[in-house]
């Protein structure tokens, strides 16, 4: 048994040491010099599946042509845990990505840190003043511009007609009806309003119309806003339609609401308006597999499509009063040349693609109000469009601090919504909450 | 060391040279691979835990002396007491419970029929060998609030309503509840096969004797099998708590699952989540290294003891 223990003892030791390594930064080198562009592939991540696979397409073949031998490749990252991901990617030479898109509240902090390149020149090319400017500001850092916007959108709630009318509900016009008609919609079965646990930028919507707020700035410090009466006021809401309006359960969060919705198990959800090429309600289901291109796959797909919007609507999330919409928060991306690239010229390409008219009215008929302002009407007016950029109008950013990146990077926001959903004290969750929130932006 | 390689030896003992040379050559590579892959993170981690190194570092930015800050700052962190104290807990319940269950896995793979023992040797196998995110995705499924099959089984088989959309990892302890069948179902397939091996080393004439002196079977597996594979449980007991302690994988699975991450973060994850400064966890990656040298060093002890004997 002797030379078993031996060999085990050799194993214990290189494990145990094993056990204590940790990260490394990569190396600090500066990126090589860029002159003319030579053939190479360079990499784009897009998060989640807000692009739609045909503007990807386009992306790739766009990028070949006008880029003889040098070939764009596109990789889908999660919108969970972007924040570390990016970051160590970002830090290394070898593994960097050399276009990113990043969430709008994520961008001061990359910015700041120096993990993307200056591209101010690049600015007046891209669209110059017609480019959003609260995006802009989120990628602006000493005067320098690092990271412009892609496209931004805002949510609207979109509704099953059917399930509204044998319950005899009426489209709300305050928030106030919304709430009650929320509640009224729900049954054991059913859920009035699809609203996980975790999904704080849904939430967010209650927090900003009632007033209330994340945190606020007073002097050069921060404040966590959450426990202010006017949030509380908001949350209550909240937490009332986690109780009685929904039965979406406290560990989901805002991915793919739309998949109860599909099953019946929902008469609302509340997301980007994108949304809406998700929907397939079982009625008008016509089972066409995803990759078949045939004549009457497409055929079965538009007929598919028509019904879905046939029997589902949308609205924005109506405000206090009956002329006003909701404030939600304005969701949307930037994008950035990573300041690691080896290519920044082609990447530099790239981004004079997405910005072409050609690519922006592309993302507006996609119903993604896109980052060059010039192009809004490529949204079109039917009521998709009305309601995406009535809510965007009217929708409001996370606070614009340095290091809010980390309060949704540590899954502040997720914990302190789930804390709701499972039924704790709203005022001493929020308590608790800001202090946390305060703690980071003021660290 | 003594020195060698005398320049002008008067009775060259060629013999005994070559052969230490031999040795030396010998050790150099393992020594070059530890040092590079184990060596030097070690003492990066070191230099960090005494350095200011945020993001802006990472994309450049030199950094900063800081001293000992970064320990005084977690030190002082009552959530990091309390996180320590959760991975001691779990590592020692885990690691318990594992032992437990590997050990009488082994012992019932040493007494049943060939046809059953084949049977559970694939099942465990196959637990060993699947890729632990792969099965991360089914107990995921299985444990899922909505559409879980354990939910659909208490409410339509046993008829416990309660169990209706019930989450399983919204709460801390059920959380670690689940945390810990994950954990103790992906490690006993290696505490049971090191005993089962160990079990098989125990002499039957030795056990044969003992049966003719006429101990009862309880006596000869707790007074001659048990001391006889004394070494192996030793030593797998303590790769155990080494693993249990540093476990991440099926944790932060589980918190992206839709757990709170704050109230069920272990020493893993809180490191990882230190991930924006790598100062600070460099220092908590040290402190953790501190832990586990304390854990287990009373074993290496008494197995180096025990092997000098």
């Amino acid at each position: 048994m002797k030379i078993l223990r031996f060999a085990a003892l050799g194993a214990v030791a290189a494990l145990a040491l094993a056990a204590c390594g940790t990260d490394t930064p990569a190396d600090n080198e500066s990126p090589s010099a860029g002159g003319t562009p030579e053939p190479a592939t360079i990499k784009l991540w897009l998060n989640g599946t807000d692009t739609p696979q045909e503007l990807r397409d386009y992306l790739t073949t766009t990028f070949a042509s006008e880029n003889p031998g040098s070939k764009l490749v596109i990789e889908q990252q999660d919108w969970s845990g972007l924040v570390p991901r990016l970051q160590t990617a970002l830090a290394s030479e070898d593994q960097t990505p050399d276009v990113v898109e990043i969430g709008n509240t994520q961008a001061p902090t990359f910015t700041w840190a120096g993990a993307f390149a200056d591209i101010t020149d690049l600015y007046p090319a891209l669209g110059g003043e017609k480019l959003l400017q609260g995006f802009v500001d989120a990628g602006t850092a000493d005067g320098k511009i690092y990271a412009v916007p892609y496209y931004s959108g805002a949510r609207a709630v979109f509704y099953n007609k059917d399930v509204f009318k044998d319950a005899g509900v009426e489209v709300p016009t305050t928030l106030a009806e919304f709430n009650d008609a929320a509640k009224k919609l729900t049954t054991d079965k059913v859920s009035g309003l699809w609203l996980p646990g975790q999904d704080w930028y849904s939430g967010a919507s209650w927090l900003f119309t009632n007033g209330g707020d994340f945190a606020v700035q007073e002097g050069d410090q921060w404040k966590g806003a959450l426990s202010s009466d006017a949030s509380v006021a908001g949350l209550t809401q909240v937490q009332d339609l986690f109780t009685n309006a929904t039965n979406a359960p406290a560990d989901s969060d805002s991915a793919e609401p739309w998949v109860p919705f599909n099953n019946g198990e929902a008469a609302m959800f509340y997301a980007p308006t994108w949304a809406r090429w998700s929907i397939n309600i079982k009625e008008c289901d016509e089972k066409v597999a995803a990759d078949d291109q045939s004549d009457e796959a497409t055929e079965k797909r538009t007929k598919q499509q028509a019904c879905n919007e046939e029997h589902t609507g949308i609205f924005p999330l109506p405000g206090n009063s009956a002329d006003e919409v909701a404030t939600a928060f304005a969701g949307g991306s930037n994008l950035a040349v990573a300041a690691k690239s080896k290519h920044p010229e082609l990447a530099k390409n790239l981004l004079k693609i997405i910005f072409s008219a050609d690519f922006q009215n592309q993302l507006g008929s996609k119903g993604l109000i896109p980052g060059n302002s010039e192009y809004t009407a490529s949204v079109g007016d039917d009521v998709y469009a009305q309601a995406a950029v009535k809510a965007a109008l009217a929708a409001k950013l996370t606070p614009a601090a340095e290091n809010w990146a980390t309060v949704e990077g540590d899954r502040v926001l997720e914990d302190f919504f789930q804390q709701l959903a499972t039924g704790q004290d709203v005022k001493t969750a929020a308590t608790a909450a800001d202090q946390r929130i305060a703690d980071i932006l003021n660290g | 060391m003594a020195a060698s390689a005398p320049t002008a030896p008067a009775r060259p003992p060629v013999r005994r040279r070559r052969p230490r040379l031999g040795a030396y050559g010998l050790l150099l590579p393992a020594s070059i691979v530890i040092g590079v892959a184990l060596g030097y993170p070690l003492v990066r981690q070191f230099v960090l835990s005494f350095q200011e190194f945020g993001l802006k570092q990472q994309f450049g930015a030199p950094p900063e002396w800081v001293g000992l800050q970064n320990y005084t700052d977690l030190l002082t962190d009552s959530y990091v007491w309390t996180v320590i104290a959760r991975s001691i807990a779990f590592c020692l319940v885990n690691a318990a419970l594992t032992m437990l269950v590997g050990v009488a896995l082994a012992v019932l793979m040493e007494r049943v029929a060939r046809g059953a023992r084949m049977t559970l040797q694939v099942a465990l196998l196959l637990a060993w060998g699947t890729p632990v995110l792969a099965s991360m995705t089914v107990w995921q499924w299985l444990f899922d609030t909505q559409y879980g099959v354990i939910n659909w089984t208490l409410v339509h088989v046993f008829g416990l309503d309660q169990f209706d959309r019930h989450s399983w990892i919204v709460q801390p302890l059920s959380f670690y509840l689940v945390a810990t069948v994950i954990v103790v179902w992906m490690s006993v397939p290696f505490v049971a096969f090191s005993v089962y091996a160990g079990l098989l080393q125990v002499p039957a004439e030795t056990m044969e004797a003992a049966q003719l002196d006429g101990a009862s079977p309880r006596q000869r597996f707790w007074n001659i099998t048990m001391p006889m594979i004394r070494p192996v449980l030793t030593i797998v007991l303590l790769l155990q708590v080494i693993w249990d302690l540093k476990v991440f994988t099926q944790i932060y699975t589980l918190q992206r699952a839709g757990a709170p991450t704050r109230e069920t973060n272990l020493l893993g994850t809180l490191i990882y989540s230190m991930s924006k400064d790598f100062g600070q966890a460099g220092a908590l990656a040290t402190i953790m290294l501190v832990i586990t040298l304390a854990l287990t060093g009373f074993y290496i002890r008494k197995m180096l003891k025990e092997d000098e004997l």
